[in-house]
């Protein structure tokens, strides 16, 4: 059995945006969105089965094969759109180790650089299974999510109804809530895990045989991350339920402690750090695996540090980078949050697309591996809603007044 | 007594990580062209170009709006 590249991009994908949206929505909206977890649960599963499966194939990365099969022009501008808006994620998550640790009393300029540190020592040991391993170990560090959802002592009948039947909160359908719904919907499915997967399955070497195992990894993360993100909502539910408002994760954690407890703050915020760390590493990884396949570098977690230097050098780039650029006085976290929107919103629906494409690709893949009718409906399906989605984040971000 | 023999006795199963197992010949695009140009992957392509464009003009236009050049042309 294997096991791995699943469970860590869809874990890795609650990073802190995710932490911040999930709270929010159940901040703002109680327990009315947790419905959309369970409608985002096969749509986890239908896209990231198609890269584990893509990745067995070819045994190589989402860019290199979007580069060879439709030509320079797309694979640059995948590429390029991918390394942008990686690199502005990268600075939220650096953002929100800052803030965290930051209310927990520790200097930012001490927290951040050292959580670079920690996140460049990670992967430069020349071994995967050693990456691989710490990064599970920080992904069930997530499990503590349910101890504080437990903690705060929901409603759990009333949850289990949410969970079932979408129901409409207080206010009515207001663009609010439809926008915080599409950014649920975004920050589930984030382009960069497209990349990533199929870049770790090469990684991992997977063989055609263990492609039944890739698909129960990607299940069983694909699950564990949507009921980490229920756990979330339920967190913010319980400041929803005390008339707490606020902007942020570490807000509500201190807002929450003569309630809930220290304890409940100090998991929130310590919490908030572990999701941006996880964030940091795979994100970082997805773009300097990209970069190395269509530079034709040396790109592996298998090398020393001097057998893949474009590699390394790429991944300490963004780490340091990002952190440094969270260091900056006064630095326009708004416009890097907007940004992100804007870029993902134009990565995330060609990434998809020519994803679809290559598993209809016969020439490259044969009869075996091509998607089947029914995933095709699926995922043709799939594709629509989220350009729908995309246009309509991106509308809003870019044409606010449109909305008003 | 007749003794039962055990089929399998002299079986045994070791399982091989991918990363020590012997590397398989997986699908290439060596010696393939770019992908084909059928309908779907036409249409598909035609899709994403004109949603580029839809999303490039709404960045202008905020860009733009910022800029408060939007503002004088109004």
């Amino acid at each position: 059995m294997v096991f791995g590249p699943g469970l860590i991009v869809m874990e890795a994908d609650n990073d802190a945006g995710a932490v911040s949206t999930y709270m929010q929505a159940g901040g703002q909206y109680g327990l009315h969105l947790l419905w959309t977890l369970i409608v985002l649960l096969p749509i986890c599963y239908f896209v990231q089965e198609m890269v584990a499966r893509l990745g067995i194939a070819t045994g190589k990365g989402h860019a290199a094969m979007i580069y060879e099969r439709f030509g320079k022009w797309w694979g640059r501008f995948s590429l390029f759109d991918l390394l942008v808006v990686n690199f502005l994620t990268l600075i939220t998550e650096f953002a929100a180790i800052s803030l965290a640790l930051s209310a927990m009393g520790v200097n930012p300029w001490i927290s951040v650089p050292v959580s670079a540190f920690g996140l460049t020592l990670i992967v430069v040991t020349g071994s995967y299974l050693r990456w691989e391993r710490i990064v599970i170990a920080l992904c069930l560090i997530d499990l503590t999510w349910f101890a504080l959802a437990y903690l705060v002592h929901p409603d759990w009948a009333a949850v289990g109804r949410s969970t079932i039947a979408p129901t409409i909160p207080a206010g009515g359908i207001t663009s609010s809530l439809v926008f915080l719904v599409i950014a649920i919907v975004g920050t589930t499915i984030a382009p960069w895990q497209l990349f990533f997967q199929q870049s770790c399955v090469a990684e991992k070497r997977l063989r055609f045989s263990d492609l039944k195992w890739a698909r129960l990894d990607t299940l069983i993360g694909a699950t564990f991350t949507v009921v980490v993100a229920g756990a979330m909502m339920l967190v913010g539910n319980y400041g929803y339920q005390r008339g707490i408002t606020f902007e942020d994760p570490a807000q509500l954690a201190i807002a929450l402690a003569p309630m809930a407890g220290h304890l409940v703050r100090d998991g929130v915020l310590l919490l908030m750090v572990n999701a941006a760390v996880l964030g940091t590493t795979a994100i970082s990884l997805a773009s300097a695996w990209a970069y190395g396949e269509v530079r034709g570098w040396p790109h592996s977690l298998h090398k020393k540090l001097w057998e893949a230097p474009g590699f390394y050098a790429t991944y300490i780039a963004c780490v340091g980078a990002a952190a440094a650029f969270v260091l900056i006085p006064h630095v326009p976290l708004q416009l890097v949050i907007i940004s992100v929107q804007v870029f993902a919103g134009l990565i995330l629906p060609s990434a998809i697309i020519f994803l679809q494409l290559l598993l209809n690709d016969h020439e490259l893949l044969g009869e075996r591996w091509v998607n089947r009718p029914w995933n095709n409906v699926i995922n043709w399906t799939i594709i629509v809603v989220l350009f729908a989605l995309s246009l309509l984040l991106a509308a809003q971000v870019m044409l606010p007044n449109l909305f008003a | 007594m007749a003794t039962m023999q055990n089929p399998y006795a002299s079986e045994y199963l070791r399982v091989i990580h991918p990363l020590d197992d012997e590397p398989e010949q997986k699908c290439s695009t060596e010696g393939l062209a770019h992908i084909a140009m059928t309908p779907a992957v036409r249409i598909s392509l035609g899709v994403l170009r004109g949603y580029l464009i839809v999303m490039s003009a709404m960045l202008l236009y905020h860009v733009l709006d910022l800029a408060g050049i939007v503002h004088q042309l109004r």
